[in-house]
């Protein structure tokens, strides 16, 4: 095996998922030289076959991840491996934090604030959803912060939608159409949503935002470079360990590839984030790079879900619409103490189309059955099968956490990453009156069968805190490491909460208020 | 919403192609890269193949004739990232050792309830022993978790019989494909 030493770059991005394209394709625009690396293979548009089972491709197929705890089982579903990484496969739905999910320490005594409140945030989350196309109707939503008209319309109510919308209302719960990355219209010269039901197949007709349509044609255009197969090792330092000089990476053959950079951005999701924090240790920075604070890999967090499912009395057509909700209440969500002992959000994501099979399927939400019973429940469910996620929030605790594992390693013998993650007691009474409240739903709507599933993980957040404080933190509210100056983070690793929304409208509306800063401060991160 | 008609998608699906190779794709690097079912076991020997294809079978009814068995030998054999099996979501790889312990715990689980293997018990005495697995009573087979084994297993077998074009149609489910795969995995 050979070293190869690459020619520098001004920006050197690694990870080409949501975070790390949207990053690219703004600093290439902006005029910054910016190299892209991706661990994993070329994806096309033509990969993204429409059958849940080639679609497993997408999902994630680097090095292992070795998970501990009660709340588990996100990283081989939610990561994706290759050209766009988890945003290939991913549901599109769209939400903004609400206030209080900025200073849950200050206002409930619970895990952390964030270093910038809402309204730092606000006019960065009304770019994300004109850069990115989303669909909604912010009329009818009682519950979003203040925020800017959505660029598109909602996308219509479908027959599932119309049948869950009967439970909410016989409760007198509010619903509204839900919030998404996918084009109800025409936008930006992207085509309106056909409808199909496969979202985490990819999407071919780019109508879901995703990578390949969206980011990567915006930042090859604007003269930036992507590299697959080139799998980070560690990120390099001067001697003094303030100055990031670049990242070693490995390619497909094993050769060792030395890529100078004046500005590192590590955006490979947020386990592998810490972990490569935690394999860059050095002289300077013993216990991994950036890591003084000793809170690198702390505060992992992950969404705790049930999924809800009926079979309806009125066909629900379940295998048309998209994957991601297309109705959403968050009555009360502001309520993070609703009774004694229970703390955090909720929101009920109804509505979703699914499949025969795969994870998320009409088997798969029945596994008790089996032979002619399961045929004869999914000849009813293709009619009348009915879906909704709760989605509760987990709080930021430092013993929930990312490590290496030596026990097991990667193909070039580094250890693999370990994720230990227990829901609190308190979010775990939030799911099961969640849950509750949920089934309550679906039996006021016109069901014959109501049932849940057992308690799930789903999302990754944490591990490289953003904080204003460089002992408690790893990096300050623009993402960039309190330690090394031209070393940044992207991504939901940096949230200090999780609230109780799917994560990647607020981690993009991060990424451009980040890249912002960079080419405000251009000059002095390059010198 | 607009609603694209049939003839506006199918327009909309060659400009998606037309984006496709703008980013240096083929249409013949698509159909290389779904290759196509194979034949020969690699993984599996015939009695496993026999065995894991008759458990599939009370699992999901046609999993044996849809192929099962050769649908997770060849996954087995082939590299890791390119897997089409579920497992993949939930355990870290190789998968091999998991599908090979679970079949020898199938057999175990027969010889300790009717001292036969599998595939010489009637069709009640196979279902008793899916059953148990199912049920987390088995009394002999431990490892891999026999529910663990049953829920992964379930679903192979719902793969192939439900999850492809032809078991859409079977189910009377339109498939609305963007891009039909030519090989069913």
């Amino acid at each position: 095996m050979q070293t190869i030493q690459e020619n520098p770059v001004e920006v050197l991005v690694l990870g080409s998922g949501f975070a790390g394209s949207t990053m690219t394709a703004h600093l290439a625009a902006a005029g910054f030289d910016v190299l892209t690396l991706e661990a994993g293979p070329e994806r096309k548009l033509q990969d993204m076959l429409s059958s849940q089972i080639w679609a497993r491709r997408l999902k994630w197929g680097g090095p292992p991840v070795v998970e501990k705890g009660d709340l588990t089982g996100a990283a081989g579903f939610g990561m994706g491996w290759g050209t766009g990484g988890a945003a290939l496969h991913w549901y599109a739905n769209w939400y903004r934090f609400h206030q209080n999910d900025f200073r849950e320490r200050t206002l409930y005594g619970k895990g952390l604030d964030w270093p910038i409140e809402y309204e730092d945030l606000r006019p960065y989350y009304d770019r994300a959803q004109n850069y990115v196309g989303v669909s909604g109707d912010l009329a009818q939503d009682p519950w979003s912060p203040p925020a800017a008209d959505y660029p598109m319309p909602a996308l219509p109510e479908l027959a599932q939608s119309r049948a869950i919308k009967k439970g909410f209302d016989a409760l007198g719960l509010r619903s509204a159409p839900n919030p998404v990355a996918i084009n109800s219209q025409r936008y930006q010269d992207r085509t309106g949503c056909l409808l199909d039901g496969w979202c985490d197949a990819g999407c071919p007709i780019g109508a879901l935002a995703n990578p390949l349509v969206l980011q990567w044609p915006n930042a090859l255009s604007a003269g930036a470079e992507l590299k697959h197969n080139a799998y980070a090792t560690r990120v390099t330092t001067a001697p003094s360990g303030k100055k990031a000089t670049g990242v070693e990476y490995r390619d497909a053959a094993g050769d060792l590839h030395i890529q100078p950079a004046q500005i590192v951005i590590i955006a490979c999701h947020t386990i592998w984030n810490s972990r490569l924090l935690l394999l860059s240790a050095n002289g300077a920075h013993p216990d991994g790079l950036a890591n003084g604070s000793g809170k690198v890999g702390r505060h992992f967090m992950s969404h705790p879900i049930v999924t809800i499912y009926g079979l309806f009395d009125q066909e629900t057509e379940p295998y048309r619409g998209i994957l991601g909700a297309n109705i959403l209440s968050q009555e009360n969500y502001d309520d993070k103490q609703p009774a004694k002992g229970v703390f955090g959000s909720r929101s009920f994501q109804g509505g979703q189309a699914s499949k025969p099979n795969d994870l998320l399927g009409w088997a798969l939400a029945r596994p008790d059955l089996y032979g002619q019973a399961l045929d004869d429940y999914l000849r009813t469910a293709r009619r009348h099968f009915g879906n909704m996620t709760v989605l509760c929030e987990e709080t930021s605790v430092p013993e929930n956490r990312i490590e290496l594992d030596t026990t097991k390693t990667d193909a070039f013998g580094l250890p693999a990453a370990k994720v230990t993650n227990n829901i609190p007691k308190e979010n775990a009474a939030r799911l099961d009156l969640a849950k509750t409240e949920g089934l309550k739903i679906f039996q006021a709507a016109d069901t014959s069968d109501v049932w849940a599933s057992p308690r799930n993980p789903e999302h990754m957040l944490g591990g490289t805190l953003m904080g204003s404080d460089p002992n408690r933190s790893v990096t300050n509210s623009y993402g960039q490491t309190h330690e090394v100056d031209n070393l940044f983070i992207a991504g939901a690793s940096l949230f200090p909460t999780s609230g109780a929304v799917n994560p990647t409208g607020t981690l993009t509306a991060l990424v451009l208020r980040s890249a912002d800063y960079i080419q405000k401060n251009r000059a002095a991160l390059l010198r | 919403m607009m609603r694209l008609s049939r003839r506006k998608f199918l327009d909309t699906t060659a400009r998606a192609a037309a984006i496709g190779t703008a980013l240096g794709c083929s249409p013949a690097g698509m159909a290389m890269a779904q290759g196509s079912p194979d034949t020969k076991l690699r993984i599996f020997s015939n009695a496993q193949a026999k065995t894991y294809a008759a458990w599939c079978n009370i699992l999901a009814i046609g999993a044996a004739e849809a192929g099962v068995a050769l649908f997770v030998d060849k996954y087995l054999a082939d590299a890791y990232p390119a897997s089409l099996l579920l497992t993949r979501y939930l355990q870290n790889p190789p998968f091999a050792p998991f599908y090979l312990t679970g079949i020898a715990g199938i057999d175990q689980e027969s010889r300790k309830r009717f001292s036969k293997p599998f595939l010489d018990l009637v069709e009640a005495d196979q279902n008793s022993i899916v059953h148990a697995a199912a049920t987390s009573a088995t009394v002999a087979w431990t490892d891999p978790n026999p529910n663990f084994f049953y829920f992964i297993s379930r679903s192979d077998a719902v793969d192939v019989v439900y999850g492809t074009v032809e078991g859409f149609g079977n189910l009377d489910v339109p498939y609305l494909e963007h891009i039909r795969p030519d090989h069913p995995w």
